[in-house]
């Protein structure tokens, strides 16, 4: 049973990766650049023609399937964890220095920094984005081999970036053990100090959820609650771990209803609904994913580790159950 | 013997000149300001947000003294800053702005400045060099003063940041050596810090890079090359102390070479302004950008429009000395 929950843990991440809109964004990367020119200069058409007919990754005179649904940046950062986990997690990030591949800013920074001698904790805290979820993604992987991710963590983020990915591996271990979100959420949040911003945020956003009922019905309070609209980039940790956690509860653990209320929160999309599917899918299991979107999600595109491209994810949680 | 009154008014001379000077130069690179300009060296326009913002900071040492507590700070914006931000405020960067947000929703320091995404913002540290004028030769003081105010808009780093600069003005302000100013600043922040790390590894560049290879072995030393903003405390602390070692203190040479390295230009000749303009006192400061330098026009911050840094210079050197500020 617990062997179904892990993998609904890997298939609820790549799920919820897959239906996120920022996915469409990176898995066109996988297109000529002169695609990506066109699109950006029909979004400087439309600012000043003032049309509101927003331009859409596309494909012209190459594969379509890039821009089907399916994973993105995520689902591959999973896969590389899972891959990579029983080596030492600076030796692991070191093989990435130089390679072609596209990462967030803490993840970029901290190859960077280990490349010029900056070792961790200092490569992921000497690092403007110390505080995104990059770690928390990864951390799932973790969560469901039962294993500390603060080793792994400090190699890219620091501060609530850290506590996200241990907030995030607990979750999943115990989600994966118990199947009770209300279990697995409460493990998350005792690692999660009140007098930091993703301590206090992951309160705040329980209790608005709760008020809610459910968790479409969360979604405007979380964005309330959650965002300042100020900064952006949307993949903090301090705002996505405690959306997971707020919508997970709020849906009962039930990933077909928190995935797409996490998927309409715009700012957060890109990895909120990740981390939604990656808890709801370790309590619900596997099985209780709709056949449709695991099928849809399980090969990555390679959009941002290209060694992954044509891998099944589902493939590497074997050796695990 | 220069007084207190000319090194605070050095210091805050310095900081609105380097403010101006740098501001065209800002998120250019070295090479696009030596194709533009040459060495950049003449004001052009106006001061930014950094000058507004150390006039504002001062006027709470004003009122407050060393009795200021970040509850005070947040009631400051609560009441000056948070009701004309509907009005014209432009040019406030993320951290201060994420801060209003955060004032706005009933939040209360520390949260305000944990809660958004920027703590590591230069924001405190472009106005940090008026707690380094209250309390000159005690830069630990300075340094905590400092940190009331950037618990309110900042976390970690941009509060080191802060605390470093205030530091460093409040050695300039006795007239100490370039390499025993930064030693203060790096004596009020923790050695495993990104601040300090980078002050170490900006100084060590300057010590060995050939003269024309400086800028650019400032830049591998320091500057994180994968982000957009560059207005990251540890960056920009670290170059602007090395600014002003490489301009041996004085403010001339340190300002025009801060500004030449780009990335938060502004803000990285300010506090080179800043520190050799307390270390020199205003006879150091060139006197064709003093009379570039009036009053400021309130467009990042309404509330201080129409002040003066020298009127700030002499009302924060008259708590020094009990004397009452004189006429500019």
């Amino acid at each position: 049973m617990s062997g179904d929950r892990i993998r609904g843990a890997v298939a609820g991440l790549a799920v919820g990766d897959a239906a996120g809109w920022p996915a469409s964004r990176h898995r066109a990367a996988l297109h000529a650049p002169w695609s990506r020119r066109l699109h950006r200069e029909l979004d400087a058409f439309a600012e000043e023609h003032r049309v509101t007919t927003l331009p859409v990754p596309f494909a012209l005179n190459q594969p379509t399937a890039p821009l089907a649904v399916g994973p993105s940046d995520d689902a591959e950062w999973l896969a590389w964890t899972l891959l990579t986990a029983d080596r030492p997690r600076t030796a692991a990030f070191r093989e990435l220095i130089g390679k072609d591949l596209r990462a967030r800013v803490s993840v970029r920074t901290a190859l960077d920094n280990l490349d010029r001698g900056v070792e961790p904790p200092a490569s992921g805290h000497d690092n403007p984005h110390h505080f995104d979820d990059a770690a928390a993604v990864r951390a799932v992987a973790f969560g469901v081999l039962g294993r500390d991710p603060s080793d792994d963590a400090q190699v890219t983020n620091a501060g609530d970036g850290v506590l996200g990915a241990r907030a995030m591996a607990a979750a999943v271990t115990t989600a994966v053990a118990s199947g009770d979100v209300t279990r697995a959420v409460a493990a998350a949040l005792d690692l999660l100090p009140e007098g930091t911003a993703i301590g206090h945020n992951a309160r705040l956003a329980l209790s608005a959820a709760e008020r809610a009922g459910e968790a479409f019905a969360a979604v405007p309070a979380l964005d309330a609650a959650l965002l300042d609209h100020v900064y952006s980039y949307g993949v903090g940790a301090a705002q996505t771990v405690p959306a997971a956690l707020a919508l997970a509860a709020a849906s009962g653990g039930d990933l077909t209803r928190a995935v797409p209320a996490a998927a309409c929160l715009a700012a957060l999309a890109d990895s909120a609904p990740a981390l939604t599917g990656a808890l709801t899918g370790a309590c619900g299991g596997f099985e209780a994913i709709p056949e449709g979107w695991t099928a849809s999600a399980r090969t990555l595109a390679g959009c941002c580790l290209p060694d992954l491209a044509g891998q099944d994810l589902m493939e590497l949680t074997k050796g695990l159950v | 013997m220069t007084s207190y009154r000319e090194r605070a008014r050095g210091c805050l001379l310095g900081l609105a000149a380097g403010d101006a000077l740098g501001a065209p130069a800002e998120n250019l690179r070295p090479a696009e300001i030596r194709r533009r300009w040459g060495r950049l060296t003449e004001i052009e326009g106006g001061g930014t947000d950094d000058t507004e913002y150390a006039i504002f900071a001062a006027s709470l040492l004003g009122r407050h003294g060393h009795g200021l507590t970040p509850e005070l700070v947040a009631r400051a914006y609560r009441d000056e800053i948070i009701p004309r931000v509907d009005g014209p405020m432009r040019g406030a960067g993320f951290s201060e702005l994420g801060t209003v947000e955060a004032l706005r929703r009933g939040l209360e320091p520390p949260l305000t400045g944990l809660v958004h995404s920027h703590g590591w913002s230069d924001g405190l540290a472009m106005r940090a060099a008026p707690y380094g004028i209250f309390c000159p030769g005690d830069p630990a003081e300075a340094a905590r003063l400092v940190e009331q105010d950037g618990l309110v808009s900042g976390s970690g780093e941009g509060i080191l940041g802060g605390r470093a600069v205030a530091g460093a003005v409040a050695a300039a302000m006795t007239g100490a050596g370039p390499e025993d100013v930064v030693d203060a600043a790096l004596a009020v922040i923790p050695g495993d810090s990104w601040t300090a790390r980078n002050v170490r590894r900006a100084r060590a560049a300057l010590d060995d890079a050939a003269p024309d290879e400086i800028e650019a072995a400032l830049h591998e030393a320091v500057v994180v090359r994968h982000y957009p903003w560059t207005d990251l405390a540890p960056e920009a602390v670290a170059l602007a102390l090395a600014a002003f070692l490489a301009g041996d203190g004085e403010v001339e040479a340190a300002v025009t070479f801060g500004v030449s390295l780009g990335r938060d230009a502004d803000t990285i000749g300010a506090i080179a302004g800043a520190v050799s303009g307390a270390r020199q006192g205003e006879s150091g400061v060139p006197a064709r950008w003093a009379a570039r330098i009036g009053p400021v026009t309130g467009k990042c911050l309404p509330v201080v429009a129409g002040r003066h840094v020298l009127d700030t210079a002499d009302e924060l050197a008259g708590l020094l000395t009990g004397e009452p500020a004189k006429g500019r």
